[in-house]
């Protein structure tokens, strides 16, 4: 919430959500076959129609069946078409918004897990943690070596954007964990390498070949309270935005 | 952040040169990632609705199917146990005239129909009195005379004021309304009452277990339940309620009006672009007080002869002599009440004046304002698998023709298109229909004939300007046509399937109008009143309490009868009778004084032609024309006029609304008919018994005795 009560996640999905919507529609309009889209939809509405008018002539029911697979599968060539043209920006635009909208940050004096994958099992003993002052190692490393993997459990006595330290060897790597409340971009786990990075993380990448892998920070998942329900942003980005595609395709005679 | 931590130079360009490809990650990534928006959305859930829907009613059918299947286990061996037929296929040619398709077959034009009757029959086919469309129609389906089924012409008379009204069905405006100030608001729907009577013989069949589909067939509107497919035919009317009502937007000024048929509605330019309105229904909210109009623009474009067109939010583009294809429109009356109907444009003309001709305005099949099928999803259905087509009775625009509007290419091409969405529903009909019968009716021959007679005819008056060398073969055309499509009939269907091609009258030319009307006033049967020498429409200015006998429509003739019509003065029974009597006496063999040719070859005493609980609204005389004549345009509209005998200068050159001897249908089947003066009215009981199925008592026809198998003579197979 914020400080007028206001719901400022769920709003920010709702804008995003018809703003999304209306763009979209608008791209599929101009880049569909918007009269191809319409015989198909009626084709495969005359088959469905088709079972219940000759519902005792078994032949015409199964061959039916058969066409309204078949114009299924037409209609989605037809309808993802316009994918091509929006993949690209939704998919980064959901990316970005999943910075902010898909997890919170961590609770002041709430414990927390930063764990850190590693190269080589038998390194795991090496890599140790430096934490800025405000954060504070709750228990003792845990090493799993069959993930390559060390933990420590950590907790912020005050609200704050923290730097933390792995060492391993002479290399330290960084990176960022944020403490506190409200709409914060956040970059739950720093990664090496270039694809996976682009869609999880939003922190530089981990050197190639040195120690480490990824280093992670467990934020807890965001819940968006919502028409009395808690609400995964995606789910509700997903809903609204059919939901206003529905309202302007009507509006602008957009056949999808 | 150190250096060696950041995005280095190498990346950005792999970043780059990777953007492109980056659909395919979607392969992996978070499910989250995988929406991208709306679009897709949409096409998942609506495809996955779709499959859901399937699934389900396959489900409900899986479960339901044991018991359906026994069911029809015991309706089927009930419906053909004593079947010798499995499939019954009738197709109807509306006018195909007997003796054209002997000359055709004889010069080779029509391979199929001379295949059809060397394997079975041909025969002529004895027509009804008289001999029009939906009286024989109505016939074929029920299988009475006329005094059972109530059909004796496209028009009746009010006795109450003379004035005609449609006799096929009745539709009327909402049982309730509620009045609020000056608006009017419908409680509930239209009332239709269809007025014929009988039952169709595919109502028998339905009740008996066997699948129907019927299309198309004339008098059909509104559609009864049945078991089985039912799609109306001639009779149903446009958006406005009438029966085809054309639209030409113009901007040339003229106060003339159509004679019917067809409205001219103004064009107005705003520098290029040009609007104008198509007339639609009236204002239910303003009780009929005012019509909904759904307006519309044309603007030019850079391209000579080609015109942009916006229809609410539909634009097109159209070259001058092209039509659109059918454009669905909506006339908003408020307060939510829509009419929703559908038209095709026709562009004439763009310089220097524009003019737009729009077709009647038909029931959107898709979303069908009035019954126009049975179930109403049939209309419905055909519109989504094949596209918005033509609903209209009549669909054909002859009036446009007539009145100059289309020119012959146009009017064919409308033919020809309508033609096409028949054939489509014809085939996919027979596809569904693989056991029980499948009935179709075309109407173009009928229509092409009635427009293109005076090419065949070698001195009609409306085409004596058209050298003979330079004539058009459009009815051969037309008759190849149709011979090509039931070739293709034929390759669909099997031995055991019965295929009947009928015709409800034949065609003969209409070169010489007869105005009855004028001749029962020149001979003192009709009296207008003093002073005047004609009369206007529908006997304005007759003097009925002088007025013995009148005639509107086509072939009927009525007494002025006491009792009966409002003004009547003849007495029933023996005044009547001998009234009758002398009119039948003095017009039959009524010459026409210019060629010396008869003009009527027969008047036929209702009492003795119709039998049944509705001959009380019958005419008292069916007349009936001679070869080359036919009622003239006035006397139809009951319009008394000074000549009796007229040249028929209109492009409708061929008739059929004569002498019902002169003119009988054609029946083709694959079968072989043992009768040799077969009737329309037969069809029905020899469907029926074909079927195995017992004839109603009150039938009026005989079954034929018909071989059970193809290409075998009677005498060889187990004849009926």
């Amino acid at each position: 919430m914020g400080s007028l009560g206001v719901n400022i996640p769920a709003l920010v999905v709702v804008g995003i959500s018809l703003v999304i919507g209306l763009a979209m529609v608008i791209v599929f309009g101009h880049t569909s076959d918007q009269k191809a889209i319409h015989v198909a939809k009626d084709r495969l509405k005359a088959h469905l129609l088709a079972l219940r008018l000759f519902q005792d002539q078994i032949h015409v029911v199964l061959r039916s069946y058969g066409r309204i697979v078949m114009a299924t599968g037409h209609y989605l060539r037809l309808a993802f078409k316009p994918l091509v043209f929006v993949i690209v920006p939704v998919t980064f635009l959901i990316v970005q918004v999943d910075r902010y909208l898909g997890s919170l940050p961590i609770p002041a004096d709430h414990s927390f897990l930063i764990k850190v994958l590693m190269d080589n099992p038998d390194e795991l003993n090496e890599a140790s943690l430096r934490l800025p002052d405000g954060l504070a190692t709750t228990a003792p490393p845990v090493h799993v070596p069959s993930d390559r993997e060390v933990a420590w459990r950590v907790v912020a006595a005050t609200a704050g954007d923290y730097m933390i330290k792995v060492q391993v060897s002479d290399q330290t790597f960084s990176k960022q964990v944020v403490v506190g409340s409200g709409l914060r971009r956040l970059s739950s786990v720093r990664l090496r390498g270039f694809w996976k990075r682009i869609l999880v993380s939003s922190e530089p990448a981990l050197p190639e070949n040195k120690f480490i892998e990824a280093i992670e920070v467990q934020y807890p998942a965001r819940n968006i309270a919502f028409v009395g329900m808690e609400w995964n942003w995606i789910w509700l980005f997903f809903i609204l935005s059919l939901a206003a595609g529905f309202l302007f395709k009507s509006i602008l005679g957009i056949e999808i | 952040m150190t250096r060696h931590e950041g995005i280095s130079r190498g990346e950005r360009r792999r970043l780059l040169a990777c953007l492109a490809f980056l659909g395919l990650i979607l392969l992996w990534p978070i499910h989250s990632h995988a929406y991208a928006g709306p679009g897709a959305g949409f096409a998942v859930l609506s495809s996955f609705w779709t499959l859901f829907v399937a699934f389900l009613y396959s489900v409900y059918a899986f479960f339901v199917w044991p018991f359906r299947q026994l069911f029809r286990l015991v309706r089927r061996r009930k419906a053909y146990g004593k079947a010798q037929i499995t499939r019954a296929v009738i197709l109807g040619f509306d006018g195909m005239d007997p003796e054209l398709t002997e000359r055709f077959i004889a010069e080779g034009r029509l391979p199929n129909l001379a295949r059809l009757r060397a394997q079975g029959s041909f025969r002529k086919l004895r027509t009804t009195y008289p001999a029009i469309s939906p009286v024989a129609w109505s016939t074929f389906m029920t299988g009475v005379n006329p005094g059972k089924h109530n059909i004796y012409d496209f028009l009746g008379r009010d006795l109450t004021d003379y004035l005609p009204y449609l006799s096929s069905a009745e539709i009327k405006g909402p049982k309730r309304s509620w009045k609020i100030g000056k608006y009017t608001i419908p409680l509930g729907g239209p009332r239709i009452r269809g007025m014929r009577r009988g039952t169709p013989f595919w109502h028998w069949l339905g009740e008996a277990g066997i699948f129907c589909s019927v299309i198309r067939v004339p008098v059909t509107f509104p559609p009864e339940k049945f078991s089985g497919v039912l799609l109306s035919g001639m009779c149903v009317p446009d958006l406005k309620g009438s029966q085809g009502t054309f639209c030409l937007c113009t901007t040339r000024l003229s106060s003339d009006k159509f004679r019917e048929g067809g409205v001219r509605v103004p064009i107005e330019r705003n520098g290029s672009l040009c609007t104008s309105y198509i007339p639609g229904p009236e204002d239910p909210l303003t009780g009929g007080s005012g019509e909904l109009r759904v307006e519309f623009e044309i603007q030019p474009c850079r391209i000579d002869g080609e015109a942009r067109f916006k229809v609410d939010s539909q634009t097109f583009t159209l070259r001058v002599g092209s039509y659109s294809e059918w454009i669905p429109v909506k006339f908003k009356a408020g307060m939510g009440f829509n009419a929703h109907g559908i038209c095709r444009f026709y562009l004439k003309e763009l310089s220097p004046e524009v003019e737009v001709y729009v077709t009647p305005v038909n029931i959107d099949p898709g979303k069908p304002d009035l019954p126009i099928s049975h179930p109403v999803t049939y209309a419905i259905y055909l519109a989504k698998l094949f596209g918005p087509y033509a609903t209209l009775g009549l669909a054909e625009d002859t009036w446009a023709l007539n009145e100059k509007v289309l020119d012959d290419q146009a009017f064919l091409a409308q033919c020809y298109a309508n033609h096409d969405d028949r054939e489509r529903m014809l085939f996919d009909a027979l596809e569904k229909t693989q056991q029980g019968l499948c009935a179709c009716v075309f109407d173009t021959t009928d229509r092409v004939q009635h427009m293109f007679w005076r090419y065949l005819d070698d001195d009609h008056p409306a085409a004596r300007h058209v050298p003979r060398g330079e004539r058009p073969n459009v009815i051969q055309d037309l008759y190849a046509r149709m011979d090509e499509l039931i070739g293709r009939v034929m390759k669909q269907i099997d031995d055991q399937t019965l295929l009947m091609v009928v015709s409800d009258h034949g065609f003969k030319s209409f070169n010489r109008c007869v105005n009855l009307n004028a001749w029962l006033h020149q001979n003192g049967y009709l009296a207008l009143k003093p002073g005047k020498t004609e009369s206007g429409d529908w006997f304005e200015d007759v003097d009925w309490p002088h007025t013995r006998a009148y005639t509107m429509g086509l072939n009927g003739l009525y007494l002025n009868l006491k009792g009966r019509e409002r003004d009547g003065i003849i007495e029933a029974g023996a005044d009547a009778d001998a009234l009758k009597e002398e009119l039948r006496h003095k017009l039959d063999g009524l010459v026409d004084p210019s060629s010396g040719r008869i003009g009527i070859t027969g008047v036929f005493d209702c009492d003795a032609v119709y039998a049944g609980p509705y001959v009380d609204n019958a005419p008292d005389l069916i007349v009936g024309y001679g070869d080359g004549f036919r009622a003239s345009w006035d006397s139809v509209m009951g319009k008394v006029t000074s000549q009796i005998f007229e040249d028929n200068l209109k492009a409708w050159s061929g008739d059929h609304c004569i002498d019902p001897r002169l003119v009988p249908g054609v029946l083709f089947c694959n079968r072989q008919i043992s009768d040799e003066k077969p009737a329309i009215v037969d069809v029905a009981p020899t469907v029926l018994k074909l079927f195995g199925l017992p004839l109603p008592k009150h039938l009026d026809g005989k079954p034929w005795t018909v071989g059970t198998s193809l290409g075998k003579p009677i005498a060889s197979a187990n004849a009926l």
